[in-house]
């Protein structure tokens, strides 16, 4: 049994596809270098990334099988789930057999799960476009903290370059130290850690608390259902929100 | 009065307003300008009666001249009034919306002196909005019933979608409980918006910058369990409406008791089962090719609350099931109890390259639970054997009948990434499975 094991950027994983095809090996799995357990009686093939190789592999993706297999394998990925690897190297297997067929054979289980990890990705990406906050700094940026599940901020950067041109603003995900810096017409993600207090703008707290209050007086008192709430938001994003949800229900 | 009052008094206001989406318009930011509108569109939170929120919902001001009965703001109603200026409603709008708070502003008004001058505030606003702030968000407005037909016009040049709260689904309603309104005032104000719709998508497909009007349509409320209008007056009432004025959505209110009238119903809570098997029906007017009247008739006027309209419909048809999935049309599987548009459209796909096992059929996201008495895969029948439609009416009813909240399937969003090619608009899926 072989395994191959890339980096864990998006164009190792491509050039692990691209050496699989040339060496006319089948690893039995793809994995990325932070979830490897070493046994015994498999044999890890190292796969050093080359951007050369990837881009190829990207562009047979978009030429041999079609523009949107190209989103579903990237949005895959993003999910970092440990088999997206290994479900994305089958599916892209199908994919050059079917052409671009391969997404109406649902019935394979790798190009299900492709299809599932991208839907989630996207789901949470959506969820996302409406929940990052941002706060007015001193220095005039907004900035917003996250904690997505999934890598996905580079799909959500887009959305607010497209709608806020007019301000400089940072979207920062926590968890993996990456952050987005907008400004005049551009953004770049890059890895980005920051510890403490931000001084923000004498008019961030009246706004804040304008909106807290706004939060708390929508809602219907005889309709309260912080189940519902919560199955729509679940917890773990509440934790950058302005408002408070769920206080309405334990009073 | 400072601005925290008013937007305490004026928000809390505006919340039985159902109509919170901010979809159905692709207005695009323009060079200098502050926001743009998501087709699919987006919710911001949700508060905590679970319902989201996507728009800064708020009146211009609550002080009314009408008297309907069932209103927090009628004129006789002893509540604290409040009334914004055009500016503090746009400060508001562009600064929740830079900090994304929300998708635009959903801005209604009680009847201020008349019809017409409050429906020229509004537009005063939105106007302001617009041009002043460059706001090119999402702005969804109320027409006042009985405000002139240009100012309405006027309004719609600015807006994305428009909506005129029928309340009420008949006219003796009417008459009971809101006596200065009247059908005509509600209808008429419809017909006019829907008409100019269709002359600016004309005008669109001619010259390319013809302006917009209320790209996102329009929508109404009806509310429901006020008065003692059936759920099939109120299904035919919606059906009409979507056909005449196509309408993007009918929202139904379940009646909040604010208030005590002899001309009242006396409830202890909202019926919120019966509102959402409202929606429920009203999904399949939309998106399921059903009819009010196969779901309805006369002698049964009333949806039933234990089990959901399509199965009960599903009930009264045994004859036709069960059906192949293998092989029957997608019009037929989508009106199998426990497939769904998605489902329907899976097998619809999966199909074509190689037979569907009872297994697959659970991946994708059909509800075996209920589909399994309906449908035979690859020729065999998973259902309970030697059955009638009262034990399957058991089988169908949910374990536990504790009434819960209204919970539409989540919304699936997409977006254009980093890299180039991989944008594909989903957002046409969106508006067929109907998730907004």
């Amino acid at each position: 049994m072989v395994y191959y094991i890339y980096d864990g950027s998006f164009e190792g994983l491509l050039t692990a596809i691209y050496e699989a095809y040339y060496r006319r090996e089948t690893p039995e799995k793809i994995l990325s270098s932070d979830n490897v357990q070493n046994s015994l009686f498999i044999k890890y093939v190292h796969i050093n990334t080359d951007q050369e190789k990837a881009q190829r592999v990207y562009d047979a993706i978009v030429q041999k099988i079609s523009p949107s297999a190209a989103k579903n394998v990237l949005y895959a990925f993003l999910s970092e789930a440990q088999d997206a690897g290994t479900a994305i190297y089958r599916y892209l297997k199908l994919g050059w057999k079917m052409g671009k067929s391969v997404d109406s054979a649902l019935a394979e289980p790798h190009v299900f799960r492709v299809h599932a990890l991208r839907k989630k990705v996207s789901q949470e990406a959506g969820k996302m476009l409406g929940l990052v906050r941002f706060r007015l700094l001193k220095s005039g940026v907004y900035y917003a903290p996250i904690e997505p599940d999934f890598n996905i901020l580079g799909i959500i950067a887009p959305h607010f370059k497209k709608r806020m041109p007019n301000q400089d603003w940072i979207i920062h995900d926590v968890k993996r130290k990456l952050a987005a810096f907008y400004s005049q017409g551009q953004y770049a993600i890059v890895p980005f850690e920051f510890k403490g207090a931000l001084p923000l703008d004498d008019e961030e707290f009246d706004y804040q608390t304008l909106w807290k209050e706004y939060f708390q007086n929508i809602a219907i008192k005889s309709r309260i259902n912080p189940r519902l709430q919560r199955q729509f938001m679940p917890v773990r994003y509440w934790k950058y929100l302005i408002e408070t949800p769920g206080t309405q229900a334990k009073s | 009065m400072d601005l925290h009052t008013k937007l305490k008094i004026l928000g809390a206001a505006a919340k039985y307003d159902v109509s919170c989406s901010s979809s159905g318009s692709s207005r695009r930011n323009r060079p200098g300008g502050l926001g743009n509108a998501s087709l699919p569109g987006i919710c911001h939170s949700w508060s905590d009666d679970g319902r989201c929120i996507s728009l800064l919902k708020v009146l211009f001001t609550n002080c009314c001249a009408f008297n309907c009965l069932y209103c927090v703001n009628r004129a006789t109603a002893d509540v604290p009034r409040a009334t914004f200026t055009p500016d503090e409603v746009a400060q508001l709008t562009i600064n929740f919306y830079k900090r994304n708070y929300i998708e635009g502003l959903f801005l209604s008004s009680a009847v201020y002196k008349n019809p017409n001058y409050t429906m020229e505030l509004l537009i005063a606003t939105v106007k302001k909005l617009r041009k002043e702030y460059q706001f090119n968000g999402y702005i969804h407005l109320k027409a006042i019933p009985g405000a002139d037909p240009l100012l309405i016009a006027e309004a719609g040049k600015y807006v994305d979608r428009m909506s005129v709260n029928i309340e009420l689904p008949s006219s003796q309603g009417l008459q009971l409980l809101a006596p200065q309104k009247d059908r005509d005032s509600i209808i008429r104000p419809m017909g006019f918006i829907h008409s100019k719709i269709l002359q600016a998508r004309e005008e669109r497909k001619l010259y390319k910058n013809a302006p917009l009007f209320v790209p996102a349509g329009q929508t109404t409320q009806l509310i429901v369990g006020a008065t003692p209008d059936n759920d099939l007056k109120i299904l035919k009432l919606s059906e009409s409406l979507y056909k005449r004025f196509s309408l993007k959505r009918v929202y139904y209110s379940a009646y909040v008791p604010v208030t005590q009238h002899p001309n009242l119903p006396a409830i202890a809570s909202p019926p919120l089962m019966r509102e959402h098997r409202l929606y429920q029906a009203d999904w399949l007017l939309r998106f399921y090719g059903f009819k009010a009247d196969e779901l309805l008739d006369e002698t049964q006027p009333l949806l039933d609350t234990e089990i959901d309209p399509k199965s009960a419909w599903a009930l009264k048809n045994l004859h036709l099931f069960p059906v192949e999935v293998n092989r029957a049309d997608y019009e037929m599987l989508i009106r199998v109890p426990g497939i769904g548009v998605r489902s329907a459209r899976r097998i619809i796909a999966a199909r074509r390259y190689s037979s569907i096992d009872f297994e697959t059929l659970k991946r994708f996201g059909v509800v075996l639970k209920r589909a399994r008495h309906f449908i035979t895969c690859r020729g065999k029948f998973y259902g309970e054997r030697n059955i009638n439609e009262s034990t399957l009416y058991q089988l169908l009813k949910p374990a536990s009948t504790q009434q819960k909240g209204i919970s539409p399937a989540s919304k699936q969003l997409t977006f254009s990434s980093l890299y180039p090619h991989v944008f594909q608009p989903e957002d046409v899926y969106t508006v067929i499975t109907g998730e907004m």
